[in-house]
Protein backbone atom coordinates (compact mmCIF):
# COMPACT_ATOMS: atom_id res chain seq x y z
CA UNK A 1 0.00 0.00 0.00
CA UNK A 2 1.61 3.47 -0.77
CA UNK A 3 2.36 6.07 1.27
CA UNK A 4 -0.78 8.33 0.27
CA UNK A 5 -3.02 5.33 0.73
CA UNK A 6 -2.16 4.40 4.24
CA UNK A 7 -2.41 8.05 4.95
CA UNK A 8 -6.17 8.47 3.53
CA UNK A 9 -7.05 5.20 5.31
CA UNK A 10 -5.89 6.12 9.01
CA UNK A 11 -7.41 9.97 8.61
CA UNK A 12 -11.13 7.72 7.92
CA UNK A 13 -10.31 5.30 10.67
CA UNK A 14 -9.56 8.36 13.11
CA UNK A 15 -12.61 10.24 11.47
CA UNK A 16 -14.90 7.67 12.13
CA UNK A 17 -13.50 6.71 16.31
CA UNK A 18 -14.28 10.34 16.61
CA UNK A 19 -17.59 11.80 14.64
CA UNK A 20 -18.89 8.48 13.43
CA UNK A 21 -22.34 6.72 15.08
CA UNK A 22 -22.07 5.70 18.46
CA UNK A 23 -21.89 1.57 18.47
CA UNK A 24 -23.91 0.53 21.65
CA UNK A 25 -23.88 -3.08 22.83
CA UNK A 26 -28.28 -3.34 22.38
CA UNK A 27 -28.04 -6.14 25.52
CA UNK A 28 -26.65 -3.73 27.97
CA UNK A 29 -26.84 -0.14 26.43
CA UNK A 30 -23.03 0.77 27.07
CA UNK A 31 -21.09 2.35 24.40
CA UNK A 32 -18.83 -0.22 22.24
CA UNK A 33 -17.16 2.53 20.23
CA UNK A 34 -18.08 5.05 17.20
CA UNK A 35 -17.78 3.78 13.33
CA UNK A 36 -18.82 5.15 9.98
CA UNK A 37 -22.15 2.79 9.59
CA UNK A 38 -22.60 2.96 5.68
CA UNK A 39 -25.21 1.06 3.59
CA UNK A 40 -23.48 0.08 0.20
CA UNK A 41 -24.92 -2.57 -2.61
CA UNK A 42 -26.84 -4.34 -0.43
CA UNK A 43 -25.19 -4.93 2.44
CA UNK A 44 -23.85 -2.49 5.41
CA UNK A 45 -20.25 -1.37 5.58
CA UNK A 46 -18.69 -0.68 9.25
CA UNK A 47 -15.39 1.33 9.09
CA UNK A 48 -13.59 2.20 11.61
CA UNK A 49 -15.15 0.21 14.82
CA UNK A 50 -12.26 -0.88 17.62
CA UNK A 51 -14.52 -3.74 18.54
CA UNK A 52 -15.86 -7.11 17.69
CA UNK A 53 -19.74 -6.83 17.17
CA UNK A 54 -22.05 -9.82 16.33
CA UNK A 55 -25.01 -7.79 14.25
CA UNK A 56 -28.91 -9.10 15.48
CA UNK A 57 -32.02 -8.04 14.10
CA UNK A 58 -33.40 -6.59 18.02
CA UNK A 59 -36.35 -7.50 19.87
CA UNK A 60 -39.45 -5.04 19.22
CA UNK A 61 -41.64 -4.76 22.26
CA UNK A 62 -44.11 -3.29 19.75
CA UNK A 63 -45.07 -5.28 16.25
CA UNK A 64 -44.21 -3.05 13.81
CA UNK A 65 -44.46 -4.21 9.67
CA UNK A 66 -42.59 -1.06 8.17
CA UNK A 67 -39.34 -1.10 10.64
CA UNK A 68 -37.38 -3.51 12.15
CA UNK A 69 -33.65 -2.59 13.93
CA UNK A 70 -30.33 -3.89 13.35
CA UNK A 71 -28.09 -3.28 16.16
CA UNK A 72 -24.92 -4.62 18.09
CA UNK A 73 -24.13 -7.67 20.86
CA UNK A 74 -20.85 -8.75 22.24
CA UNK A 75 -20.18 -12.32 22.58
CA UNK A 76 -19.76 -13.51 26.27
CA UNK A 77 -16.60 -14.38 27.30
CA UNK A 78 -15.67 -18.37 26.80
CA UNK A 79 -16.44 -20.22 29.58
CA UNK A 80 -17.79 -23.33 28.08
CA UNK A 81 -17.16 -26.85 30.75
CA UNK A 82 -14.85 -29.51 29.86
CA UNK A 83 -16.45 -32.49 27.69
CA UNK A 84 -13.25 -34.16 26.53
CA UNK A 85 -13.95 -37.41 25.94
CA UNK A 86 -11.05 -39.93 28.14
CA UNK A 87 -8.63 -40.27 25.82
CA UNK A 88 -5.33 -43.07 26.37
CA UNK A 89 -2.59 -40.79 27.38
CA UNK A 90 0.09 -41.54 24.60
CA UNK A 91 3.05 -40.95 27.14
CA UNK A 92 2.02 -42.32 30.75
CA UNK A 93 4.24 -41.09 33.62
CA UNK A 94 7.03 -43.46 35.04
CA UNK A 95 5.28 -45.42 38.39
CA UNK B 1 3.96 -31.53 41.44
CA UNK B 2 4.98 -32.73 38.59
CA UNK B 3 7.37 -30.31 36.72
CA UNK B 4 5.95 -27.93 34.20
CA UNK B 5 7.63 -27.89 30.22
CA UNK B 6 8.25 -23.78 29.36
CA UNK B 7 8.98 -23.66 25.75
CA UNK B 8 9.95 -21.02 24.39
CA UNK B 9 9.64 -20.22 21.10
CA UNK B 10 12.70 -17.80 19.27
CA UNK B 11 14.08 -17.33 16.17
CA UNK B 12 17.19 -14.66 17.54
CA UNK B 13 20.71 -15.45 17.48
CA UNK B 14 22.63 -17.57 20.43
CA UNK B 15 23.82 -14.33 22.13
CA UNK B 16 20.28 -13.21 22.63
CA UNK B 17 18.64 -16.31 23.35
CA UNK B 18 21.70 -17.00 26.21
CA UNK B 19 20.81 -13.87 28.02
CA UNK B 20 16.84 -14.82 27.36
CA UNK B 21 17.28 -18.14 28.93
CA UNK B 22 19.59 -16.35 31.86
CA UNK B 23 16.12 -14.45 32.33
CA UNK B 24 13.72 -17.09 32.96
CA UNK B 25 15.79 -18.96 35.01
CA UNK B 26 15.14 -17.08 37.67
CA UNK B 27 11.72 -17.32 36.67
CA UNK B 28 11.00 -21.20 36.54
CA UNK B 29 13.42 -24.07 36.70
CA UNK B 30 16.06 -24.38 34.52
CA UNK B 31 15.81 -27.96 33.54
CA UNK B 32 12.39 -27.12 32.80
CA UNK B 33 13.00 -24.65 29.79
CA UNK B 34 12.52 -26.11 25.60
CA UNK B 35 13.80 -23.42 23.30
CA UNK B 36 11.94 -23.91 20.19
CA UNK B 37 14.18 -22.59 17.65
CA UNK B 38 12.26 -20.77 14.35
CA UNK B 39 15.69 -19.08 13.26
CA UNK B 40 18.28 -20.07 11.06
CA UNK B 41 20.20 -23.94 11.25
CA UNK B 42 23.78 -22.37 12.30
CA UNK B 43 21.90 -20.09 15.18
CA UNK B 44 20.35 -22.93 16.68
CA UNK B 45 23.28 -25.27 15.96
CA UNK B 46 25.26 -22.49 18.57
CA UNK B 47 22.84 -22.42 21.12
CA UNK B 48 24.69 -23.54 23.82
CA UNK B 49 21.44 -25.22 25.96
CA UNK B 50 20.49 -28.29 25.42
CA UNK B 51 16.91 -28.71 25.53
CA UNK B 52 15.89 -27.05 22.44
CA UNK B 53 14.37 -28.13 19.17
CA UNK B 54 14.76 -27.00 15.33
CA UNK B 55 11.57 -25.88 13.61
CA UNK B 56 11.95 -25.95 9.96
CA UNK B 57 8.79 -25.05 8.48
CA UNK B 58 7.77 -21.61 6.42
CA UNK B 59 4.78 -21.55 7.73
CA UNK B 60 6.15 -20.44 10.87
CA UNK B 61 8.72 -18.08 9.33
CA UNK B 62 6.04 -15.76 7.47
CA UNK B 63 6.07 -11.92 7.00
CA UNK B 64 2.39 -10.56 6.96
CA UNK B 65 1.41 -12.80 9.82
CA UNK B 66 -2.35 -12.56 9.89
CA UNK B 67 -2.46 -12.90 5.54
CA UNK B 68 -0.16 -15.80 5.41
CA UNK B 69 -1.70 -17.37 8.27
CA UNK B 70 0.92 -18.44 10.52
CA UNK B 71 0.96 -21.32 12.04
CA UNK B 72 2.44 -22.79 15.32
CA UNK B 73 1.39 -26.38 14.05
CA UNK B 74 5.03 -27.79 13.62
CA UNK B 75 6.30 -26.04 16.64
CA UNK B 76 3.07 -27.67 18.97
CA UNK B 77 4.35 -31.05 17.10
CA UNK B 78 7.86 -30.83 17.43
CA UNK B 79 7.53 -29.83 21.55
CA UNK B 80 4.85 -32.68 21.70
CA UNK B 81 7.09 -35.27 20.03
CA UNK B 82 10.07 -34.29 22.53
CA UNK B 83 11.04 -36.85 24.96
CA UNK B 84 13.91 -34.80 27.22
CA UNK B 85 11.75 -34.48 29.74
CA UNK B 86 8.54 -37.11 29.97
CA UNK B 87 6.98 -36.58 32.85
CA UNK B 88 5.84 -33.27 32.75
CA UNK B 89 2.16 -32.81 33.28
CA UNK B 90 1.60 -28.96 32.02
CA UNK B 91 3.49 -26.83 28.99
CA UNK B 92 3.70 -23.06 29.29
CA UNK B 93 4.36 -21.93 25.82
CA UNK B 94 6.01 -18.27 25.40
CA UNK B 95 7.15 -15.91 22.79
CA UNK B 96 10.86 -14.69 23.00
CA UNK B 97 9.42 -11.61 23.71
CA UNK B 98 7.29 -12.55 26.34
CA UNK B 99 9.06 -11.64 29.42
CA UNK B 100 8.66 -13.63 32.48
CA UNK B 101 8.38 -11.09 35.89
CA UNK B 102 7.56 -13.54 39.03
CA UNK B 103 9.80 -16.10 41.07
CA UNK B 104 6.50 -18.51 41.01
CA UNK B 105 5.40 -18.28 37.58
CA UNK B 106 4.35 -21.74 36.88
CA UNK B 107 2.67 -21.63 40.81
CA UNK B 108 0.40 -19.11 39.71
CA UNK B 109 -0.66 -20.43 36.61
CA UNK B 110 -1.30 -23.88 38.29
CA UNK B 111 -3.32 -22.18 40.44
CA UNK B 112 -5.22 -19.86 38.43
CA UNK B 113 -5.72 -23.37 35.98
CA UNK B 114 -6.89 -24.86 39.11
CA UNK B 115 -9.27 -22.35 39.92
CA UNK B 116 -10.54 -21.89 36.62
CA UNK B 117 -11.29 -25.74 36.14
CA UNK B 118 -9.72 -25.08 33.14
CA UNK B 119 -7.63 -27.33 30.76
CA UNK B 120 -5.78 -23.95 28.81
CA UNK B 121 -5.42 -20.32 29.80
CA UNK B 122 -5.17 -17.72 27.17
CA UNK B 123 -4.73 -13.77 26.77
CA UNK B 124 -7.44 -12.02 25.65
CA UNK B 125 -9.38 -15.18 24.67
CA UNK B 126 -12.70 -14.30 23.41
CA UNK B 127 -15.24 -15.57 21.03
CA UNK B 128 -15.59 -14.42 17.73
CA UNK B 129 -17.75 -16.28 15.28
CA UNK B 130 -20.07 -14.13 13.75
CA UNK B 131 -18.49 -11.03 14.84
CA UNK B 132 -16.77 -8.52 12.58
CA UNK B 133 -13.29 -9.97 13.78
CA UNK B 134 -11.13 -9.87 10.85
CA UNK B 135 -9.30 -13.28 11.31
CA UNK B 136 -13.00 -15.09 11.63
CA UNK B 137 -14.41 -13.34 8.10
CA UNK B 138 -11.25 -14.44 6.32
CA UNK B 139 -11.83 -18.35 7.81
CA UNK B 140 -15.31 -18.05 7.40
CA UNK B 141 -14.68 -17.01 3.30
CA UNK B 142 -13.75 -20.81 3.26
CA UNK B 143 -16.31 -23.21 2.98
CA UNK B 144 -14.16 -26.07 4.17
CA UNK B 145 -13.79 -23.90 7.76
CA UNK B 146 -17.05 -24.25 9.29
CA UNK B 147 -17.00 -28.16 7.68
CA UNK B 148 -13.97 -28.68 9.75
CA UNK B 149 -15.33 -27.94 12.91
CA UNK B 150 -18.25 -29.94 12.69
CA UNK B 151 -16.43 -33.15 11.66
CA UNK B 152 -13.84 -32.79 14.82
CA UNK B 153 -16.13 -31.12 17.60
CA UNK B 154 -17.74 -33.13 20.93
CA UNK B 155 -19.55 -29.86 21.40
CA UNK B 156 -23.66 -29.10 20.95
CA UNK B 157 -22.60 -25.97 18.92
CA UNK B 158 -20.20 -26.64 16.32
CA UNK B 159 -20.37 -23.06 14.93
CA UNK B 160 -18.35 -21.93 17.99
CA UNK B 161 -14.89 -19.92 17.24
CA UNK B 162 -12.43 -19.04 19.49
CA UNK B 163 -9.13 -16.90 19.19
CA UNK B 164 -6.60 -16.10 21.46
CA UNK B 165 -3.07 -14.16 21.40
CA UNK B 166 -0.65 -16.90 20.52
CA UNK B 167 2.30 -16.34 23.16
CA UNK B 168 1.77 -17.29 26.82
CA UNK B 169 -0.92 -20.22 26.70
CA UNK B 170 -0.65 -22.83 29.61
CA UNK B 171 -2.19 -25.79 28.82
CA UNK B 172 -2.89 -29.26 30.72
CA UNK B 173 -0.41 -31.68 28.87
CA UNK B 174 -3.98 -33.54 27.32
CA UNK B 175 -4.92 -31.22 25.66
CA UNK B 176 -1.60 -29.94 24.06
CA UNK B 177 -1.08 -32.89 22.66
CA UNK B 178 -4.42 -33.71 21.49
CA UNK B 179 -4.44 -29.91 19.49
CA UNK B 180 -1.09 -31.31 18.48
CA UNK B 181 -1.80 -34.46 16.75
CA UNK B 182 -4.92 -33.04 14.44
CA UNK B 183 -3.57 -30.90 11.74
CA UNK B 184 -4.85 -27.93 10.20
CA UNK B 185 -7.13 -29.24 6.96
CA UNK B 186 -6.00 -26.21 4.87
CA UNK B 187 -3.75 -22.98 6.72
CA UNK B 188 -5.18 -21.49 9.57
CA UNK B 189 -3.77 -18.58 11.82
CA UNK B 190 -2.27 -19.22 14.81
CA UNK B 191 -5.01 -17.42 16.91
CA UNK B 192 -7.93 -18.86 15.48
CA UNK B 193 -6.77 -22.86 15.15
CA UNK B 194 -5.37 -24.13 18.38
CA UNK B 195 -8.19 -22.12 20.44
CA UNK B 196 -11.09 -23.12 18.75
CA UNK B 197 -9.62 -27.18 17.93
CA UNK B 198 -9.18 -27.29 21.67
CA UNK B 199 -12.43 -26.29 22.96
CA UNK B 200 -14.46 -28.21 20.18
CA UNK B 201 -12.50 -31.03 21.13
CA UNK B 202 -13.47 -30.26 24.73
CA UNK B 203 -11.63 -28.88 26.40
CA UNK B 204 -12.10 -25.82 28.94
CA UNK B 205 -10.23 -22.28 28.20
CA UNK B 206 -10.31 -19.30 30.42
CA UNK B 207 -8.71 -15.89 29.58
CA UNK B 208 -5.64 -14.98 32.15
CA UNK B 209 -8.32 -12.27 33.28
CA UNK B 210 -6.56 -9.14 34.97
CA UNK B 211 -3.49 -10.90 33.53
CA UNK B 212 -4.53 -10.03 29.98
CA UNK B 213 -4.31 -5.92 30.32
CA UNK B 214 0.07 -7.02 30.63
CA UNK B 215 -0.47 -8.82 26.92
CA UNK B 216 -0.78 -6.77 23.78
CA UNK B 217 0.13 -7.53 20.14
CA UNK B 218 1.89 -4.40 19.46
CA UNK B 219 5.02 -2.30 20.30
CA UNK B 220 8.13 -2.80 22.64
CA UNK B 221 7.45 -2.26 26.07
CA UNK B 222 10.92 -2.80 27.77
CA UNK B 223 10.40 0.44 29.72
CA UNK B 224 7.77 -1.12 31.47
CA UNK B 225 8.83 -3.73 32.88
CA UNK B 226 9.46 -2.71 36.76
CA UNK B 227 6.10 -0.46 36.15
CA UNK B 228 4.78 -3.55 35.41
CA UNK B 229 6.28 -6.01 38.13
CA UNK B 230 4.89 -3.34 40.64
CA UNK B 231 1.44 -3.58 39.25
CA UNK B 232 0.96 -7.47 39.49
CA UNK B 233 2.34 -8.73 36.25
CA UNK B 234 3.17 -12.30 36.32
CA UNK B 235 4.71 -11.69 32.38
CA UNK B 236 4.90 -8.63 29.91
CA UNK B 237 4.38 -8.70 26.19
CA UNK B 238 6.04 -7.82 23.99
CA UNK B 239 9.51 -7.07 25.09
CA UNK B 240 11.55 -7.08 22.05
CA UNK B 241 14.74 -5.25 22.79
CA UNK B 242 15.80 -6.86 25.84
CA UNK B 243 17.78 -9.21 24.25
CA UNK B 244 20.02 -6.76 21.98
Amino acid sequence: MSFLARTVRRLVIALARSVGSKVVNAETGEVIGRAFVIPWRGRIAVIGLDAEVKPVFLPQTRMTYWKQDIGFVLHSPPNFPHEARPQRHPHPPAR
Amino acid sequence: MKPVLNVILTHQPASAVAAMVAWWKKCVPPESILLACGGTRADFEAIPHAAKVFIDDPRLRTRDHQREQQSYGSVFREVAAWRGTPDYAHIHFAEYDHLPLVEDLNQRQLALLAEEHADVLGFHLRRVDATNCVHYLAHAAEPAFEDFWRKVTCRADPRVVLSMIATGSFWTRAAFEAVAATPEPHPMYVEIFPPTLAHHLGYRLRDYGPQTRFVRHLGDRVSEIEPARQSGAWTLHPVKSRWG
